[in-house]
């Protein structure tokens, strides 16, 4: 089966959180999404329902200004940003191979940008503005072999969201 | 000469007290959970337990990798920041060297060999030499099948010791003429190792600021962050 895109509407961001929980409790440990979209989007909004939905119980804030935050769920909860990074020496600083072998579940935005340092296999959303409003639209796909024996499972649990 | 050994650049951590008459003492916890929360209690259990007071320490000595990036960063920072506060000299020896330094004994050439995470080993070639290892390469970042490779292509006996090593010995194995593969008990750098092989630095006053002692990363990327693909902006 192949691994997307879905193609996805969130109306709000509490929406976005839910959709985030559903694709949070799709992951297991060694999973790595990247996020891309504007800031406003939702970035953030759908790692705080993934967090949640991976049992994360501290608040979920953006990265942005730390570039890396932990957290600790049932899993380990990684939230890095590397919009504010000009070099990929500088990821690997924030102890990112620590990261992607800790065990848990590695959320990052703009990941896109830092594609030598990605795993073979990752989820990538991107999200984006289409009006002025709160309606996002979201795309999901499995990058790599890796997500293609996983995806029904995901398509399913996204399906509430899917675009007419 | 008092000495505190700190290791951390494997999953294990390890931590030694000792002088040129000997060890005094050693932590050793090979798979606990974080570096971060083990090495200040690990120093404080072996001076209660070998009753010396932190003051009397004369000089800090720690494993700079190549390693694991967070072990790295507390073992480097922890020593660092002890070697300030006692105001003693402090001296920085690879992790790799103190691997092969465990296996000077051994009748053939030694690689030391630590898991570099992200299927790839940490490791570099020592010949043994009276009185320790001399090593014979650069510190090496690849694949298992690199250093087979490697291996082949010299067609000399070699010691493979570490933990990366055991992690990869099916592909190893493979090397020919002959490996032989160090035990588990010497799979990851020790402090008493460290301890050792770091006395005659401080005799012969090869020792830096603490401030100059930084972890020695292998694996290095000068490239710059595709932001044109990922189109970030404004």
């Amino acid at each position: 089966m192949p691994a997307g895109p879905l193609s996805l509407v969130s109306r709000s961001p509490e929406e976005t959180r839910e959709l985030g929980a559903a694709l949070g409790a799709a992951l297991r440990p060694g999973d790595l999404v990247s996020l891309t979209g504007d800031l406003g989007a939702g970035k953030t909004a759908l790692v705080q329902g993934a967090a949640r939905a991976l049992g994360v119980e501290e608040p979920v804030a953006s990265p942005t200004f730390v570039l890396v935050r932990e957290y600790r769920g049932r899993l380990p909860v990684y939230h890095v940003d590397v919009y504010r990074l000009d070099r990929l020496q500088e990821v690997r600083d924030l102890g990112w191979e620590d990261m992607l072998d800790g065990g848990g579940v590695v959320f990052v935005e703009w990941g896109s940008a830092i594609g030598p340092l990605l795993p073979p296999t990752y989820l990538e959303v991107s999200l984006t503005v289409p009006d002025a409003d709160e309606t996002r639209h979201l795309e999901v796909r499995g990058r790599g072999a890796g997500w293609s024996g996983r995806w029904e499972q995901v398509a399913d649990r996204l399906q509430p969201w899917g675009a007419a | 000469m008092l000495v505190l050994a700190i290791e951390t650049s494997t999953p294990q951590t390890t931590v030694a007290l000792g002088t040129e008459q000997g060890v005094l003492g050693s932590v050793l916890l090979s798979w606990a959970k974080g570096h971060s929360e083990i090495v200040i209690p690990a120093v404080r259990t072996l001076l209660d337990w070998t009753e010396v007071d932190l003051r009397r320490v004369a000089g800090v000595a720690v494993g700079l990798g190549p390693g694991l990036f967070t072990g790295l960063r507390v073992g480097v920072s922890t020593a660092r920041a002890l070697a300030q506060v006692l105001r003693v000299p402090i001296v920085g020896v690879p992790s790799l060297d103190v691997l092969a330094f465990a296996a000077r004994h051994s009748r053939y050439r030694i690689a030391a060999v630590t898991d570099a995470k992200r299927g790839e080993v940490f490791y570099a070639f020592y010949r043994p030499v009276p009185g320790g290892v001399a090593r014979e390469s650069d510190y090496l970042v690849g694949r298992p099948e690199r250093l087979v490779a490697e291996l082949e292509a010299t067609r000399e006996e070699t010691l493979l010791t570490g933990g990366g090593a055991l992690l990869y010995r099916r592909v190893l194995e493979e090397a020919a003429p002959a490996v032989e593969f160090g035990s588990v008990s010497s799979a990851f750098p020790l402090a008493v190792s460290l301890l050792e092989l770091s006395l005659p630095r401080f005799y012969r006053e090869e020792t830096s600021r603490p401030e100059a002692v930084v972890p020695y990363y292998v694996r290095k990327s000068d490239a710059e962050i595709n932001w044109a693909r990922a189109a970030r902006s404004a």
